[in-house]
């Protein structure tokens, strides 16, 4: 993977959280379930993102 | 607003789900990849598309693909991108797409493309000049098209202009291309006792204060999403503005009598006749305030200063109803006439002119209609004026009566500095009708 895929993927995974947390205080409750379980995932993938990129030679 | 067909092209579920909340006053479809994409695109009927630019695990920017088909198709494309470098965004401007914006803060981006592809539409489809703001002045055009340009944005404007220049309606065109979801929410500050204009403006809880028996939502938060328009802003006590500028820098404010704080994105255009920077100098107006609500200003002239706007008002005003000429020296006599009422006199003279005119209107009747214009305006010697008299023939003379007990209450309060007790004794009136006349300009029933 490139470095300027991970400034990309970095960026817009993390405008994606933000946005999605912003949205929380007026969420109803199963939307709030909903955005939260899609932030876990994100969040994840973009940790399985880093960790591969530290195991890369 | 408008409901728009939009189409989403966008891989990531977390930022769909984002987009979903944000444009859910809308029809919305969406795509995970470009070749979905397309065939939604082909499909046709989109007015919007917004596109992610790298769509799959790969480095190629596949969005910027379907920028030329978006544009062949008449959709307006705006791409929603983690890549911000110039060679990106200039090759997206290449392609034909509309709008670019860095991924982060949806709910301001979107609600500000959303706001300039309305405005686009709007400027494209309809002449502001020939149906919302008669004018055939080049300088008032002007003026007119610039704040047009702002309209979309957040950006506060000031309207200056005599009485009657047409502030209101220039402040409601200009939110009507702003795109905003809100409502338009109008207050004349200059109607409003220092107490009565805290509570219109912030509301109050239920017994907030003697009389309040039940909450009322205020204009700041009526205007969530929309525009605030603060007419005679001059009017307003330096106390007033102080706690207006904390909730307008905050969007944040407390309703009277409330623990919790309500929040409240308007967009705020305010207007006075005032010199505002003769305020400013006498101390009756804050600096910061003022630097607050003057991101624009735009000035109107009195109808003296373009006289050339005079016979066109006159046909726009009275379009839709019947059909009438003015001969040579008729129209003379209107060219002369200085309209010191500006847009609001020509109004009601061609209100005036529909009622008791008909084919070809001679001098003689301009001249007699002026006249009446004119007393209505001025003393006209009669205790009930013309228009007191029609809208008590419209709503009855109750209706009539509580007005005009209304009007003289609000005036005694604001010469009295909003003391009910002079207003009481002043008027020689009981306190039951003073607030039965609060209640109905809090525009409650008001009943006695």
């Amino acid at each position: 993977m490139s470095l300027e895929k991970l400034i990309h993927d970095v960026n817009s995974k993390c405008s994606s959280l933000k946005d999605a947390a912003k949205l929380l205080p007026d969420a109803s409750p199963a939307e709030y379930k909903e955005l939260l379980a899609l932030m876990v995932k994100q969040a994840r993938a973009l940790a399985d993102q880093l960790a591969a990129l530290e195991r890369a030679p | 607003m408008e409901k728009l067909a939009i189409l989403v092209v966008e891989d990531d579920p977390l930022a769909r789900k984002v987009m979903a909340v944000q444009l859910k006053d809308h029809a919305v479809d969406f795509a995970e990849t470009a070749s979905a994409g397309r065939k939604l695109l082909e499909s046709g009927g989109h007015a919007l598309c917004f596109l992610d630019l790298q769509l799959g695990g790969g480095d190629k920017a596949e969005g910027m693909d379907l920028i030329p088909l978006a544009a062949a198709r008449g959709v307006y494309s705006v791409v929603m991108s983690g890549h911000d470098g110039e060679a990106i965004v200039e090759r997206a401007y290449e392609l034909g797409c509309d709008d670019f914006y860095s991924k982060g803060n949806e709910a301001s981006n979107v609600g500000s493309v959303i706001a300039r592809y309305l405005n686009k539409k709007e400027g494209a489809k309809s002449d502001v000049f020939a149906e919302r703001f008669v004018t055939e002045d080049a300088e008032t055009r002007a003026a007119v098209k610039e704040a047009l340009k702002y309209a979309p944005s957040e950006l506060p404007i000031l309207i200056l202009g005599p009485s009657g220049t047409g502030k209101t309606n220039l402040a409601r065109v200009l939110h009507d291309h702003s795109g905003r979801a809100g409502a338009f929410v109008a207050i004349n500050c200059s109607a409003y006792t220092e107490d009565l204009l805290e509570a219109e403006l912030f509301g109050y809880k239920k017994g907030a204060f003697t009389g309040a028996n039940d909450g009322h939502k205020g204009k700041l938060l009526a205007a969530d999403r929309g525009t605030l328009f603060l007419d005679e802003i001059g009017s307003m006590s330096l106390k007033m503005q102080t706690k207006l500028l904390k909730a307008i820098e905050e969007r944040s404010f407390h309703p009277l009598g409330s623990e919790k704080a309500e929040t409240s994105r308007f967009r705020v255009i305010s207007a006075t006749l005032e010199d505002v920077q003769a305020l400013i100098k006498a101390g009756k107006m804050r600096f910061d305030f003022f630097q607050r609500i003057h991101g624009l200003t735009v000035e109107l002239k009195a109808l003296a200063r373009r006289k050339g706007d005079i016979l066109p008002l006159i046909a726009a005003l009275g379009r839709g109803g019947k059909r009438l000429a003015f001969s040579p020296e008729a129209k003379h006599r209107l060219l002369a006439h200085d309209w010191p009422g500006n847009v609001r006199e020509v109004k009601r003279f061609v209100e005036l002119l529909a009622a008791g005119e008909e084919g070809r209107v001679s001098p003689e009747a301009v001249d007699r209609l002026l006249r009446t214009v004119r007393a209505e305006q001025g003393s006209s010697g009669s205790f009930a004026s013309e228009e007191q008299y029609r809208f008590a023939l419209e709503n009855g003379l109750t209706a009539a009566a509580d007005r005009f007990s209304d009007e003289i209450i609000r005036r005694s309060l604001d010469d009295n500095g909003g003391k009910k007790t002079t207003v009481l004794s002043d008027l020689k009136i009981s306190t039951r009708l003073l607030y039965a006349a609060l209640a109905r300009m809090r525009g409650e029933p008001g009943e006695l």
